[in-house]
């Protein structure tokens, strides 16, 4: 009793100082609308219906996905969020939301932030597209509840977990371009244990949109490379999760997952441009384990402790000469033969995260928690002196307070101390007003990112048109962003119209910048000779603004919707030696994006059932720095799911479908950017076989059972 | 409690497991340096005709004009030099790869010279002239010389002492070696070449030059020499570089304003051994960002051509006809200096600092 009582006197002091104070209640109706509506999580941290969720959240919902059938996450993110682009190559996947990058967007999975960059992309083939349960989009800031990194927004995928005590479920997708994805699952719960095991495989062979190179990049006019656009790839993925009841109120688990992934290069005849001697592979590993502590129906505990391993290797097709270390003595001229791999960096984490919350009087809903991490980076030959270390602290505390109908009131703050930049608050602040069917939400939020261990000590040579070196800068400081928006929403059971105009500025932006040769350190110049030298540099005030409109309207059989993005950037980079602030572009930024889709679900008999879609994407034209803009470009989709029951077990579905009918495909030359990587018509055909038998069992970690109508 | 223990079991497992599988598998690192030298070898096996052998080494490119001055110089060098193998090799190793590898063409294996002299050394050449084909003798001639230390002191002990002894090693000197000779024989070599543009405007030529704080043997200054000696010749000709402080592109049109030239044509060349990405990039590429100074001026985002043609590089008429875009190689004047060097190459103090003497 007395821990709720300084529990709550914390809950109070937290939200007098962010100026917030307010009293009377309702949580049982939010119990009961947990009932009905979807469930979202990413927001607070904790279960809120989404029509009452105080921080607005965009959800792709479980049913969605299934009548979208998407090929990969990119597919999926960046048709059925107007927010979000891409922007795919050899390094990643060069995700965008709201104008910002990879680097300023949290991806979690489970609410566990994914692991392992390559130029600051997140490898997405590590999200297995057939196992989502739904995703929530949390726009802006969000690093008072998720720390680092949150400052454009958070993607949260929600994975299914099975409830049955037998389950096993098949799914292959082919599709063109020699398109695979493969998809495998077995569930068994006895007793007290559960265990799913899942294998994923996806491979594509990848296309080539032109074979033109930019003739402005080449000695000649090149209209045979062999460079593609997209290239082939193949990875696959074994997991294993183990969940053990200690008792009703207890639940551990443990789970590991392997995953391994090659891009292949091909090679062509011109050394200038096409010819590759090494193709990229990752390998990937991750432990943890933690439990859950129903303390009683509102309050819980929870203890999450991971490792994540992302190893990054050239994998060589042809002979090829490196610097490397050889008996620990530096040796230029360093020999690899087809066949052999060079480590290129190895990344390791290790987190610890410790939350608890619990519902107090005067109806708080406190969330407090401690976490710790732990960065460990092996880039022999990329980072100065091999290695590079970082350590992080935090403390979080956030509280809910709803007790009035009309009013919801959320604070929180993050006190984080890093060995690089020492201590730093970042606060988060909501509210939300209910009038009828209609929510006013507001919020404002700081962010912030940690400078990455490679962004302090990086050492990289790209060797593409021209040598490129890219550096590291120890005197780098933590982006800080500040975000406001305000979200105006009208939702009953049939429609619900979202805009949401916002405002982020974020500071001391960290990005590559080309820098004067005579800036980079002249052994490295003398060896190189590069025709371009770039190093990480905070930019100053950069800033994106727009808005966010969403509708969703269903009748009948019928599901109809879009999105709409408004988007503009500025970014200002001090130029020391003028004294001055330049301003430029952030790259990949389209001023227009939207999503639009039509949905048809009939059940001709109890033993079958069709849908229907029809679903586009849109953009403008994307601005870039350099190499041209991306045009733009739109594209459509029609799906069709077919779903079977047998018997009282098994479900068979057949998706079907074509993509980008009009067969619109960006033939910009190679080397400049494009609005969009479409090869143009593909089609695609989805088979899966679902086995389920025995009693559901209750997974403590299960959030509650979404009715997704609403969405669709 | 015995499923905990269970479970713990199990997540043990995992945890092997997965630490088995990341662990890496290095390779043996010596097999690979004999297995690649043991192709080098192969080569110079296959074209040893003679005693004595003359390796030309240059940075390298990737460029097929580069290819075709470097093809040239070697066939030229076979011509004048009956009686010796002629090698070229490259310190790019980013430049080697590219050129020895690619689908559908014929390998072309320029090896690092300390693989070649290796070579040399297991086949026993009487007689070895290691050429620069730098332009000044600054840090990447000194690299050149380090190589040739390295194989004189037999830093990898597998080379016979006593052929070591007997052996000459020679090293013939970059093209600006010498401040007065040399320097006065390429301005001259290059009038030849360029007088018909000097009379009609200024030829501004591109050497490469080191970075500042790089600049250790103090070699930058050939070009202000060099400058020096063709406006002795002919006030229209301007030396400039991409990386030598207070130099660049910059600094020419400053002082072809201070001569008073403010109007008319500027060509210009590289003054480099090939025509590569600097001459096509840097010079004659349509680059004009014109953001990016540092404290001497330099506007490294803009092309040379870019510069001149704008007001704020003097407002010159400059264009892709002005672009005069052949490197030293392809001029056979200047070819003959770097020959001149061959047949003057003499042997330099392999045993002592690794800085050139």
């Amino acid at each position: 009793m007395k821990l709720r009582v300084v529990l709550t006197w914390a809950a109070t002091a937290l939200m007098a100082s962010t100026g917030v104070w307010a009293q009377t209640p309702a949580a049982d109706s939010l119990r009961r609308e947990r009932l009905l509506e979807t469930v979202v999580v990413t927001g607070t941290g904790t279960q809120n219906a989404l029509k009452n969720t105080p921080i607005e959240t965009e959800v792709i919902s479980g049913k969605m996905l299934r009548q979208y059938a998407g090929q990969s996450i990119e597919d999926i993110l960046g048709s059925l969020s107007s927010s979000i682009d891409f922007g795919e190559n050899d390094m990643g996947s060069h995700i965008q939301m709201n104008g910002l990058g990879n680097g300023y967007i949290l991806i979690l999975i489970d609410g566990k932030r994914i692991h392992g960059d390559n130029g600051g992309e997140n490898d997405l083939g590590l999200i297995d597209p057939q196992n989502i349960d739904r995703i929530e989009i949390v726009k802006g800031a969000s690093s008072a509840l998720y720390g680092s990194d949150a400052i454009a927004g958070v993607i949260n995928i929600i994975t299914k977990k099975h409830t049955e005590a037998v389950l096993l479920n098949n799914s292959t997708r082919v599709g063109s371009y020699g398109d695979v994805r493969q998809h495998n699952s077995v569930g068994l719960s006895f007793g007290k244990w559960a265990s799913l095991t899942r294998f994923q495989l996806q491979h594509s062979d990848g296309w080539q949109n032109t074979s033109v190179e930019d003739p402005s990049q080449t000695e000649f006019l090149i209209t045979d490379s062999r460079n593609k656009t997209v290239n082939r790839y193949t990875n696959y993925q074994l997991a294993e999760r183990l969940t053990y009841a200690l008792n009703p109120a207890v639940e551990l688990y443990a789970d590991g997952s392997l995953y391994w992934k090659r891009i292949y290069r091909p090679s062509g005849k011109y050394a200038q441009s096409d010819v590759k001697t090494y193709d990229m592979e990752y390998q990937n590993a991750s432990v943890s384990g933690g439990g859950k502590w129903k303390i009683n129906k509102d309050d819980f505990v929870t203890l999450d402790v991971d490792w994540n391993r992302h190893a990054y290797y050239y994998n060589f097709t042809d002979t090829t000469l490196v610097d490397g270390y050889v008996n620990g003595r530096f040796t230029p001229y360093f020999p690899y033969f087809p066949g052999q791999k060079d480590l290129q960096s190895d990344q390791q984490r290790t987190m610890a995260n410790l939350k608890g919350v619990f519902l107090l009087p005067e109806f708080n809903r406190l969330s407090v928690g401690a976490e710790w991490r732990y960065d460990w980076l092996d880039a022999p030959m990329r980072v100065a002196g091999g290695r590079a270390t970082d350590n992080t602290e935090a403390l979080f505390i956030q509280d809910e307070w709803n007790k009035l109908k009309w009013l919801q009131l959320t604070g929180g703050m993050r006190l984080t101390r890093n060995e690089q930049f020492g201590t730093k608050l970042t606060p988060k602040l909501s509210a939300m007003l209910s009038l009828g069917d209609f929510r006013i939400r507001t919020t404002w939020s700081k962010g912030f990112k940690t400078p990455t261990p490679k962004e302090l000590h990086y050492r990289y040579v790209r060797d593409m048109n021209g040598t490129y070196l890219y550096l590291g800068n120890t005197d780098l400081k933590p982006q800080r962003s500040d975000y406001f928006s305000l979200n105006g929403e009208y939702r009953t059971g049939r429609l619900s119209i979202s805009a949401t105009p916002y405002y982020n500025k974020v500071r001391d932006m960290i990005a590559l910048v080309t820098i004067p040769t005579t800036a980079a350190p002249g052994d490295l110049i003398v060896t190189y000779d590069p025709v371009k030298v770039r190093q990480y540099k905070n930019l100053e005030q950069a800033k994106t603004y727009g808005v966010d409109v969403t509708a969703r309207y269903a009748v009948g059989e019928w599901s109809m919707g879009g999105g709409y993005s408004y988007l503009d950037t500025e970014a200002e980079q001090y130029d020391s030696n003028h004294e001055r602030m330049r301003r430029v572009i952030i790259d990949g930024m389209a001023h227009h994006k939207a999503n639009v889709f039509l949905n048809w679900n009939h059940s001709f008999t109890r033993a079958y059932k069709l849908g229907v879609g029809l679903f586009g994407r849109m953009s403008t034209k994307r601005y870039y720095q350099i190499n041209g803009n991306g045009k733009g470009y739109q594209l459509w989709r029609l799906t069709t799911s077919h779903t079977f029951l047998r018997g009282k077990h098994t479900t068979y579905a057949l998706d079907a479908g074509v993509d980008n009918i009009f067969n619109y495909c960006d033939r910009t030359y190679h080397g400049l950017h494009l609005g969009t990587t479409s090869p143009g018509r593909t089609v695609y055909a989805t088979f899966n076989i679902k086995f389920s038998k025995g009693k559901k069992f209750n997974n403590n970690n299960t959030n509650f059972k979404s009715n997704q109508d609403e969405e669709d | 409690m015995k499923k905990i223990k269970f479970m713990m079991l199990a997540m043990m497992a995992i945890m092997v497991s997965v630490g088995f599988t990341a662990c890496s598998d290095d390779d043996d690192p010596v097999s690979n340096m004999e297995q690649y030298q043991r192709t080098v070898d192969a080569t110079v096996k296959a074209q040893k005709k003679s005693n004595k052998a003359i390796l030309l080494v240059a940075f390298g490119s990737t460029w097929q004009q580069a290819y075709d001055a470097f093809d040239e110089t070697v066939e030229a060098y076979k011509s004048a030099f009956s009686g010796y193998d002629v090698y070229l090799s490259f310190s790019s190793a980013i430049c080697i790869n590219r050129a020895a590898a690619g689908e559908n063409v014929a390998p072309r294996n320029f090896y690092a010279p300390q693989f070649w002299l290796e070579a040399f050394g297991r086949v026993q050449y009487d007689e070895v002239i290691v050429q620069s084909l730098q332009v000044i003798p600054g840090e990447e001639f000194s690299r050149v010389v380090n190589a040739m230390k390295d194989f004189a002191n037999n830093s990898n002990g597998d080379i016979d002492d006593e052929y070591l002894s007997k052996m000459t090693l020679k090293l013939g000197q970059p093209l600006m070696a010498s401040a007065d000779e040399d320097v006065e024989n390429l301005a001259k070599a290059i009038n030849t070449n360029f007088s018909a543009q000097a009379a009609k405007g200024v030829v501004a030529f591109m050497g490469h030059g080191n970075p500042d704080e790089y600049d250790t043997y103090k070699a930058n200054v050939r070009y202000t020499q060099l400058e020096k000696a063709l406006q002795k010749i002919n006030k229209n000709y301007s030396v400039g570089t991409v990386d030598m402080s207070e130099n660049y592109k910059t600094n020419v049109k400053d002082r072809m304003q201070d001569a008073g030239i403010t109007s008319g044509t500027v060509y210009c060349a590289p003054l480099m051994s090939i025509a590569g990405d600097h001459a096509h990039n840097d010079m004659a590429g349509d680059d004009d960002e014109w953001e990016f100074n540092d404290e001497n001026g330099e506007m490294e985002g803009t092309s040379w051509k870019v510069y001149f043609a704008d007001q704020r590089g003097g407002g010159y008429t400059c264009n892709d006809e002005t672009m005069l875009n052949k490197g030293l190689l392809e001029y056979a004047n200047v070819r003959q200096l770097w020959m001149n060097h061959t047949r003057n190459a003499e042997a330099v103090d392999y045993y002592h600092s690794k800085n050139p003497e």
